[in-house]
This record gives C-alpha cells, structure tokens and sequence, in this order.
C-alpha cells in the first residue's frame, strides 16, 4: 500500500528529527522522573498513617503516564509552524504525498516520543514498589497513545490554522491547564467536591485518568476502560477525520 | 503539446473584515512551448508567486484554465503533482537532515524505489556540485548550497516541468551566477523551466521568453532581445544639477528624441543615435546654462521596457538598487 508505505517514510524522518535534538531527549526522559521523585513524596502524607512509597506510585504513575500522552502530543504544533516557515510542508504538499500520511508522520512519531520515556517511567517506579500488571499496562497504553494521537492531531491542525508560534503558545497552555486539572492527574477528581467532578465528565482526559488508575491496578473488564474507550476512539476519528481536512486544505 | 498553457486565469484574495477583495491576479493567459526557460518578471506585489502557485496546485484557481502539459490543474491535480517540480521562495530543505536524507526522502515521495533514487541522486549530485556537502546536515550549508540542493529535489523525480520561484534572492552574485549556469544546464538536459524573478538581469541572461507583469495583468511579453528592440535607439540618461529645473521642454522639438521620461531626478532620453545625439544635447544644455550632476548613454535594458509599459522604473519596486 502506498499511504503506508508514506506514512513510514515521513515517520522515519521525524524520528531523525527527534533522535537528534538531544536536548529534547533528554528532558523527555527526564521530565516523568521529575514527576515521580519531586512529586509523589507528597501524597505519602496525605493520609495518616502515611502510604508506602509502593502505594503512592501505584496511584500515581497511571496519572503521570497519562499526563505524558497528552503533553506529548501538543508539541506537534510547534513542528508544524516551523516546517511552513521552512517550506518543507509547501515542498511536501507539491509532492504526491497523501496528505493524511503527512498527518500521521507526525502523530506516530509522538507516539513513538510518549512510549519510550513511559516504558522507563514503568521500570523505575516498579523499582520503588509499584506494582506492575503487564495486561493492564498494555491496554492502558494502547488508550494512552489513542490520546495522543487525538492531541497531535489537534496540536498539528491549530498549527497550519494559526502559523504563529506565540498565538499557539497561548492557545496550548490556555487549553492544557484546566484539561490536566480537571481530569485527575495529579490527584484523583474524587478529592474534590461535587460540582469540580460534575465539569470533569465533559474533560475527555478524565475518562482516560480514570481508565488508566483501574488498568494500572490490573483491571481491564471494568466500566471505566469501557467508557474511556467509547469516549476516546470516536474522538480519535472525529478529529483524525478532521484534521485530514486541514491538512488538504492548508494554504502555504 | 505547449508545456504550460494558461487561459484567462484569476486569483482574488478576500480582504478582512471591512478591507477590500484583492485582485492579485486578473486574468493571465500565456503558452510554454517544451524545453523553454519561461520567466515571470515583475516587481513584488505583481502576482508572480501568486500565479505559480496556481500552477502547481498549491492555491486554488479562481477562474480560468491552466495546463501542464495534458494534464488540467483543476481537474486533475494528482497527476500534475507527478509531472512538476517546484522550488519555493523558501525552498523546503528540512534543516536535521542530511543533503543525502532530504533527497531520498522526497525521491521515495514520488514513488521511486531506493536504487533509482540513489542512481539519479549521484548524477545530480554531479551536475549541481553537491557531492562533497550530500551528507551533512542541511542546517550547515551556505545559501546557494541550499538553493542546489532544493533545486536537486525539485528535479530529482524527472519532472516535465520546473517552477522557480525567485531562484536566486538572497544569494551573492556569485553564486547567483553560478546558478544561472546549473539552470542552463537543466535546460540543455531537455526540462522545462519556468521561473519567477525581480531581476532584471536574470531574465534577461536567463529567460528565452518572458513576460513583464505589474498589478496582476501581462504588460509585455516575448524574447528580451525583442522586448528591448521595441525601444529602439539608445538611453541617455542626464541629472540636472538643480533638478528642480524643468529642462525636458528643451529636447521636445528635436526629431532625435522619441520618447522622454523622468525617474526620480533624472531624465530619460529615447534617442534614436546617441552618437549624433549626445553632442547635439550638450548645446542646447550649454546655450540655456544648464549644469549637470551625471549624464549616461545606454543601451535600452528590460528595465527600460517596463518603465515605458508601466510608467515606473522596477528598481524603485523591486529589492535591488544597482546593477
């Protein structure tokens, strides 16, 4: 099939792209065990008597993964301005390149980028006690990178509509911080009172929060993953379908 | 079969708001015959690059037809991505890669298998003097490197037709002339190549045909040399001193001036013999006192043409200011 074979070719360069900014590499790799060494120390105290450092990641690293699935696909953003100021999307678009490949290049490639420092993530925190459950894990990853995708996706089409670095920025942090925050991150939603939980179930990401807590803990059948899946796979198509549009239409 | 063929096309730009639609192209139409270097020439602003990416399927056409070759770029704009290369004002070089990845890259894009790819890259690498720079990251070439390379791109899968547009901006004249060389060769190889520019020094070394265009329309079209021919005779150009002074009535009533036209301070004079002409236009200035600033005898350049169909010189519109 020729679209696959596209969709490999333009994935393979990303890659490149990615694996020779070492910079990005490394704080990619780094930013999680941030999260875990700096941050999961304070849940310990939160309830008396203190948890295991074991329990804590337990609650925590499904949190933390899904924060780098959804983190991991708003970059896509900033690759897509660059390229229309390099050319290189105006060079691509003369080609007779699928536009949906040029779509997917990208979202494999944050994927790809959420993946890797996720698998590190999982080795560490099993180091410290957290307990793993390989079906669950694998289920919430495939969920996981479902998001991704929906967020590239999205971060790459504001790209081509905005062109400007600065209007994306604030459009991309305007947008991540009541998502994250709504959705159960960092502290389950269930801490909060009614009507802070009753906006969290129009936030996609909750469903995917919540999915993976359930999953992590080795659980697949339950309803939260089924939800997760029939809020996220539809997403995903809605806005893979429509971001394939602009892509075909994006001008420059 | 014409290798471009364009008929009445149009291209507007609806304004924001409450600003108005802009006209950026009114309805050109032009043929390329195969194997010609074909040049749009004409200030920025005249709707060049806009036209060009028209043809190359990268904007929409407003009205109008336009073909490459057999193929119709409305209709069918698939197969007219097959047939053309293009090399965009901001060239497209992806800046991680090495020369070697962005040509592999962009070969495989048009369906070429990996031994092709690599057999047609080192016969470009050749032609375009890229062999000692293919492999490293494109982010450290020069300016004209990029450009060889981009070009090398634009016609790595055998296009039928090239399009340039402004090849050669931002490059040192050296290395512009240089360029002009690569681009004469690909002709001689048989392509088509058609070329945007505000040069007029490179349609007229370059272009074996082209047209002038200003606001959106064709003001002149055909070969430099005829182009020039039309103005015939020689250019003196004279700067009064105190260029306040309003000396054109002096030369009115001589039979050796055809055409007279002011440029800033100074006066052009269509003369049809500067050498019987020149010293009869140093008595009149000597008998009415007139002192001069500077005072050149030319021959008549494409700037010339477009001064007469446009009624302003292209070095004030365009980016460059001296030859």
């Amino acid at each position: 099939m020729r679209i696959l074979l596209e969709i490999l070719l333009l994935f393979k360069r990303k890659m490149l792209e990615t694996i020779r900014q070492p910079v990005w590499v490394f704080m990619g790799l780094i930013t999680p065990l941030l999260y875990i060494s700096l941050f999961s120390p304070l849940l310990r105290n939160l309830s008396s008597p203190p948890l295991s450092t074991g329990a804590v990641l337990d609650a925590f690293v499904p949190g933390v993964l899904t924060l780098l699935a959804f983190i991991g696909g708003t970059g896509a953003g900033y690759g897509v301005i660059s390229e229309l100021q390099t050319g290189v999307i105006e060079r691509l678009r003369v080609s007779p390149a699928s536009r949906f490949s040029l779509l997917m290049g990208t979202i494999l490639k944050d994927i790809a980028a959420f993946l890797v420092p996720s698998a590190l993530v999982i080795i560490i925190a099993r180091l410290f006690g957290f307990k793993v459950h390989a079906g669950g894990l694998l289920v919430m990853l495939v969920l996981l990178s479902l998001l991704t995708a929906i967020v590239s996706a999205w971060s790459g089409s504001l790209g081509l509509i905005l062109k400007q670095a600065g209007s994306m920025a604030a459009l991309v942090a305007g947008l991540e911080l009541p998502l994250t925050l709504l959705s159960g991150v960092l502290l389950p939603i269930s801490l909060g009172p009614k009507w802070l939980q009753a906006i969290a179930h129009v936030n996609p990401l909750y469903y995917a929060v919540e999915a993976s807590r359930v999953l992590a803990a080795g659980t697949i059948g339950s309803p939260e993953v089924f939800k997760a899946f029939a809020v996220i796979i539809p997403l995903a198509v809605i806005t893979l379908f429509w971001a394939a549009r602009v892509y075909c239409k994006a001008v420059s | 079969m014409n290798a471009i063929e364009i008929k009445d096309l149009r291209k507007s730009f609806r304004g924001k708001r409450n600003q108005k639609t802009v006209e950026a192209v009114k309805g050109i139409s032009l043929a390329v015959k195969p194997g010609e270097i074909f040049g749009f020439l004409g200030p920025n602003g005249a709707g060049k690059t806009t036209s060009l990416r028209m043809l190359t399927t990268l904007l929409p056409i407003d009205e109008g037809e336009a073909k490459i070759g057999e193929y119709d770029v409305k209709r069918n704009p698939k197969e007219v991505r097959k047939h053309i290369g293009y090399v965009g004002q901001l060239g497209g070089t992806d800046m991680e890669a090495t020369g070697r990845e962005n040509m592999m890259l962009s070969g495989r894009l048009y369906g070429m298998t990996n031994k092709t790819v690599q057999k047609q890259s080192e016969f470009l690498m050749d032609l375009l003097d890229l062999c000692d720079i293919i492999d490293r990251l494109a982010k450290t070439y020069s300016g004209g490197q990029r450009r060889r390379l981009e070009i090398a791109m634009g016609i790595l899968h055998k296009p039928d037709v090239l399009f340039l547009d402004e090849p050669t901006t931002g490059l040192d004249l050296q290395n512009r002339a240089n360029l002009w060389d690569h681009i004469r060769k690909l002709k001689s190889a048989g392509m088509t190549v058609f070329l945007t520019t505000h040069y007029l020094e490179e349609a007229d070394e370059l272009c074996d045909r082209l047209c002038i265009m200003d606001k959106g329309i064709i003001v002149a079209e055909g070969t430099p040399q005829t182009l020039k021919r039309e103005i015939s005779g020689d250019v003196v150009s004279i700067k009064p001193k105190n260029d306040k002074e309003n000396i054109e009535y002096m030369f009115g009533g001589d039979e050796n001036v055809l055409d007279i036209r002011k440029e800033g301070g100074k006066i052009n004079l269509y003369v049809r013999d500067g050498a019987i002409a020149l010293p009869k236009l140093f008595n009149v200035l000597k008998a009415k006192g007139v002192e001069l600033e500077s005072v050149s005898l030319s021959q008549p350049s494409l700037d010339d043409v477009f001064l007469k169909q446009t009624g302003k010189s292209l070095r004030d519109t365009g980016k460059e200011t001296s030859i």
